[in-house]
């Protein structure tokens, strides 16, 4: 698999309560007429919020910064928001000379402007976020491992009761909040899976298959990385460690906000912990 | 330009992903191998291997000296700048595979792999550097 560009200047996905609009490249005025066609009347009749992600924006013209102007007014008259984000110094400069960024509202990225508009709160994590480390997390073991997982209900950690073996951890990083992922193994199906990997039977965990923990969190954290940026959050690249400890558990969620995803595999258990913070929090804390 | 003699350098800091490549490339019938754990460290084997290095693979992220480091150095060199190299990453975003490829990298295979797609990825380096 090699990474794929797209030619089209204008995506947009409907989530649970907004829409994200991509736009991407030169955008010229023919372009914002095909999108107030096509997109425009959707969007407005949803009632939704609108959440615009720039990050691949090399020019905007006037037509496309009149359109984008048009949706905010719809938007703001269904007494909803829009915001932009990811937005590259040189298209917020145009903002700015054409006397717009009073209503083309700018936030860092994905989070910060689903808290701007109310859509989350700094105790809770969008569905959004955490499909993509579910998602990867199954195809990492059914490539890796050959195994089949199946995730369980998803719950928020209220507290430590839940211990582990061995946890390859690796930190989220953004402008916007910090806090990590870890993948959390018993022994025994630690071992399981590094037999499988390795075709070699393994009855403990030996140092050389330890850091296959924390490999195994690298390629989730590569894979949901990749579309939760594709969306706007803006992650930034990160190490794996590893932890290693008879029921060891984990305090990082303290201040922050931890959900669990439980899962289930014909070699044994496992969960992923995600674990966010708020830069905002962090400096009222 | 690869037989089953040549000799392939394994370059990643995760001593279990070393063992999963070489595993499958020694099925695959290359069985004269060597690993390195970082850039810097495999930099030191590229110079001082006897027989030479037939081919790089390469983890990208790893502490100290990265794979983007490692293939850099390579193509600088006046003695090594043709060694093939195979870049073997978690990371899946374009711009990363937009710079390896700018600094001459020759294959890239994104994590997790399976021996088909690993085995397809060394011989499109073999055709290409026949071609």
């Amino acid at each position: 698999m090699e990474p794929v560009a797209s030619d089209s200047p204008i995506s947009m996905t409907k989530h649970t309560n907004y829409f994200l609009l991509k736009l991407s490249g030169n955008l010229k005025d023919g372009t914002a007429e095909d999108y107030l066609k096509q997109n425009f009347p959707e969007m407005v009749k949803s009632g939704f919020d609108v959440i615009v992600n720039c990050t691949n924006i090399t020019h905007i013209s006037r037509g496309w910064l009149r359109a984008l102007s048009a949706t905010e007014k719809q938007v703001r008259e269904n007494k909803k928001g829009l915001r932009l984000i990811r937005v590259p110094n040189s298209i917020q400069l145009t903002i700015l000379n054409e006397g717009l960024s009073r209503i083309l509202k700018s936030s860092n990225d994905l989070r910060d402007a689903l808290l701007s508009l109310g859509l989350v709160t700094k105790l809770s994590l969008d569905v959004g976020f955490i499909n993509p480390f579910l998602s990867a997390t199954l195809n990492v073991l059914k490539v890796l491992v050959a195994v089949e997982a199946r995730a369980g209900s998803i719950f928020m950690k209220k507290s430590p009761e839940l211990t582990g073996d061995i946890s390859g951890v690796i930190g989220l990083i953004s402008d916007s909040f910090n806090g990590n992922v870890t993948i959390t193994f018993p022994e025994k199906t630690f071992v399981a899976f590094m037999s499988k990997i390795h075709g070699e039977v393994y009855t403990s965990i030996l140092p050389e298959i330890a850091d296959g923990a924390g490999e195994i969190s690298n390629m989730i954290f590569g894979q949901a990385k990749i579309e939760l940026n594709e969306q706007g959050y803006a992650i930034k690249t990160a190490l794996p460690s590893i932890i290693l400890g008879k029921n060891h558990h984990f305090s990082s969620g303290a201040q922050g906000l931890t959900i669990v995803v439980p899962f289930e595999s014909p070699a044994g258990n496992f969960f992923v912990e995600i674990c966010i913070l708020d830069n905002a929090a962090v400096e009222a804390a | 330009m690869f037989d089953l003699e040549t000799r392939i350098l394994i370059v990643d800091d995760m001593g279990a992903m070393r063992k999963v490549i070489s595993k499958m490339v020694k099925e695959m019938g290359f069985l004269n191998l060597c690993e390195a754990v970082d850039g810097d460290d495999a930099w030191a084997a590229i110079s001082s291997s006897v027989p030479p290095i037939g081919l790089v693979i390469s983890d990208l992220n790893m502490p100290h000296c990265s794979g983007q480091d490692l293939l850099l150095r390579i193509r600088a060199d006046e003695q090594f700048k043709n060694l093939p190299f195979l870049m073997v990453t978690a990371e899946s975003e374009g711009r990363y595979f937009s710079s390896a490829l700018a600094a001459g990298v020759d294959g890239y295979v994104i994590k997790p792999f399976e021996k088909s797609d690993l085995g397809e990825k060394i011989s499109n380096i073999y055709n290409k550097k026949c071609a």
